[in-house]
């Protein structure tokens, strides 16, 4: 536990101390700003069709909340262990009485915070929203979990392949088309015809998933998705990283 | 406290180390030589449990590496060969992030840090960043990192590697130190550093040892004979069939370091037990030479080392081959 807690510390530390950390932030949020100032003008025009709440939307309703993860998840990920493997500090890390699992743990954790920290200014959207109208904050928080369980996910994802190669760029080219792969996965329920592979497809489906969390449905059968894909990735990547380190 | 029987590693089809077995015992300072591709690092590193080995074992302090990784890590700190250190830290910092690694109690670790600082002359920049320190300094950081958690094993691959003069005085000095209360293994290609530090010398080539004892034991069973050092006034003829009959000399040949004023030097070797130097005089004073120097040539431990590296793989003369090494 100490091990991950030093090693979580250590690369929060490691993001805040870098200016990707801002370059990300302030993009992240510019972007945000506007897809959300965008839905709201939208839907305070009269004549466009009667919506359902703005965070709704907000949350995964538009493909600016994909592309946005998409594109944030590698970048977030990529230095973490393939600039260990590149650098050689990998020797002493893992020559030290610590495990594969405890560094991939805490890389990852400090990763899932700093993802967090960015989804945090976005509460004042909500606080916007409360200060004119009235706000159902269920789906709110809803909408946040889907959030963190999409993010766990990618950033798993986005942690083991940045385990398979010394290079941060090719880390994120991996993760970015292995995140494209199971996004688009979901979606090809539109175009199943069976029954049963619709079904399967429509499980994976991660849009739809954003919908109901949005709207404020929490099914914990999607948590269970997230945890357990995000928890195996995160062992194909401490798997990753005992084989690759003295290569 | 350092025992590997039977080390072996491979790379696909390459050996990289084969069936390599040394002990370390308590106190010592160990040192291993060998040319670069050696099998050096490969050997440091399934040591320290970095590289898992293909074949045989190895245990710390009693505890086998691989069995009680945990246990037998925390007895060793390591200086690995190229010293990779997280540039955009503090070197407070980073010795502090190491100490928790490390599992040292939150009590513990500024007394560790004050310790680990004050050994490695790192005062002065204990607040810089690591990025913007020199190669010496790293060099003191990453030994720092080693000594930290007070492990009673130290390795280190290549300590002195890249610093200059003045930095390797420091550090050699540094390690003399450090070897005084823990077990030291050395890895380095630096012959006189070798000398300087350690009591017991393992020589690697091609992924096995070759030679193993101490310094002075490793000089007395080389296989070469003793030499002198003649320099003559001028370039007199008939030097060596001349010396040749002096009881004694086995060979005589042209040093390699000819004099450049004209003057010529040559290479006596003789069996060992027996002192020409008297007759070699007597000889140059009856032939009227003029005799400007005669030394002895110390069989270097540079010497033992070229011979058992080179001569197996390349199979050349020794008459040949002594002279490019007595220098």
């Amino acid at each position: 536990m100490k091990a991950v807690w030093a090693t979580f510390t250590r690369e929060l530390r490691a993001y805040f101390f870098a200016p990707l950390a801002y370059v990300v932030l302030f993009f992240f949020l510019v972007i945000n700003g506007f897809i959300f100032s965008l839905i709201i003008t939208y839907l305070s025009d009269p004549r466009s069709p009667a919506g359902g709440p703005p965070l709704t939307l907000f949350f995964g309703g538009t493909l600016f909340f994909w592309l946005i993860l998409l594109f944030v998840a590698p970048v977030l990920t990529m230095r973490l262990i393939a600039e260990e493997l590149r650098s050689g500090s990998v020797e002493v890390l893992m020559t030290a009485p610590v495990t594969e699992g405890q560094v991939v743990a805490g890389k990852y954790l400090a990763a899932l915070t700093f993802y967090a920290t960015l989804w945090a200014p976005t509460l004042a959207y909500a606080g916007v929203l409360a200060y004119n109208a009235k706000v159902d904050w269920g789906p709110v928080a809803a909408g946040y979990v889907g959030i963190l369980g999409v993010g766990a996910l990618f950033l798993a994802v986005g942690v083991f392949a940045s385990a398979v190669t010394r290079s941060q760029l090719v880390a994120a080219i991996i993760t970015f088309a292995l995140l494209i792969f199971l996004f688009s996965f979901g979606l090809l329920e539109n175009l199943a015809n069976g029954d049963l592979a619709k079904q399967a497809f429509g499980y994976l489906n991660l849009w739809e998933h954003m919908d109901e969390f949005a709207k404020g449905i929490v099914e914990s059968r999607r948590l269970v998705y997230y945890v357990t894909a995000s928890l195996f990735f995160l062992f194909l990547a401490s798997r990753a990283l005992e084989d690759k380190k003295w290569r | 406290m350092i025992e590997a029987q039977n080390l072996t590693r491979r790379y696909g089809d390459f050996t990289a180390v084969q069936g390599v077995s040394f002990s370390v015992g308590e106190g010592e300072i160990v040192g291993m030589l060998g040319p670069n591709g050696a099998g050096k690092t490969t050997t440091i590193r399934m040591i320290t449990g970095f590289l898992p080995p293909t074949g045989g074992r190895v245990t710390i302090d009693g505890k086998d590496l691989f069995a009680l990784p945990h246990a037998a890590r925390r007895q060793l700190g390591y200086l690995p060969e190229n010293v990779a250190l997280y540039p955009e830290m503090r070197v407070e910092e980073y010795l502090a992030y190491r100490a928790r690694l490390e599992g040292l109690a939150r009590g513990e670790v500024r007394g560790a840090i004050g310790e680990a600082v004050e050994r490695c002359l790192l005062a002065e920049v204990r607040q810089q960043i690591i990025g913007t320190l020199s190669k010496g300094y790293r060099q003191r950081v990453g030994l720092a990192t080693a000594i930290l958690h007070r492990p009673r094993v130290l390795v280190l691959d290549e300590p002195t590697v890249g610093l200059d003069p003045n930095q390797i005085i420091a550090i050699r000095e540094l390690i003399r130190e450090l070897g005084r209360e823990r077990t030291l293994l050395l890895s380095t290609h630096i012959l006189p550093e070798v000398e300087l530090l350690c009591r017991r010398v393992v020589i690697i080539d091609g992924g096995r040892i070759v030679a193993e004892g101490t310094p002075e034991s490793l000089r007395a069973s080389s296989v070469g004979n003793p030499a002198l050092h003649l320099v003559l006034k001028g370039a007199p003829a008939g030097v060596a069939e001349t010396l040749a009959g002096v009881p004694g000399v086995a060979a005589v040949h042209p040093a390699t370091d000819q004099a450049a004023d004209g003057n010529a030097a040559w290479l006596i070797e003789h069996t060992a037990g027996t002192d020409p130097r008297e007759e070699v005089f007597r000889a140059a004073v009856a032939r009227g030479w003029v005799l400007l120097e005669m030394t002895r040539q110390r069989t270097s431990l540079e010497d033992v080392f070229v011979r058992l590296t080179t001569h197996e793989r390349a199979g050349h003369d020794p008459a040949a081959e002594s002279e490019e090494t007595v220098q």
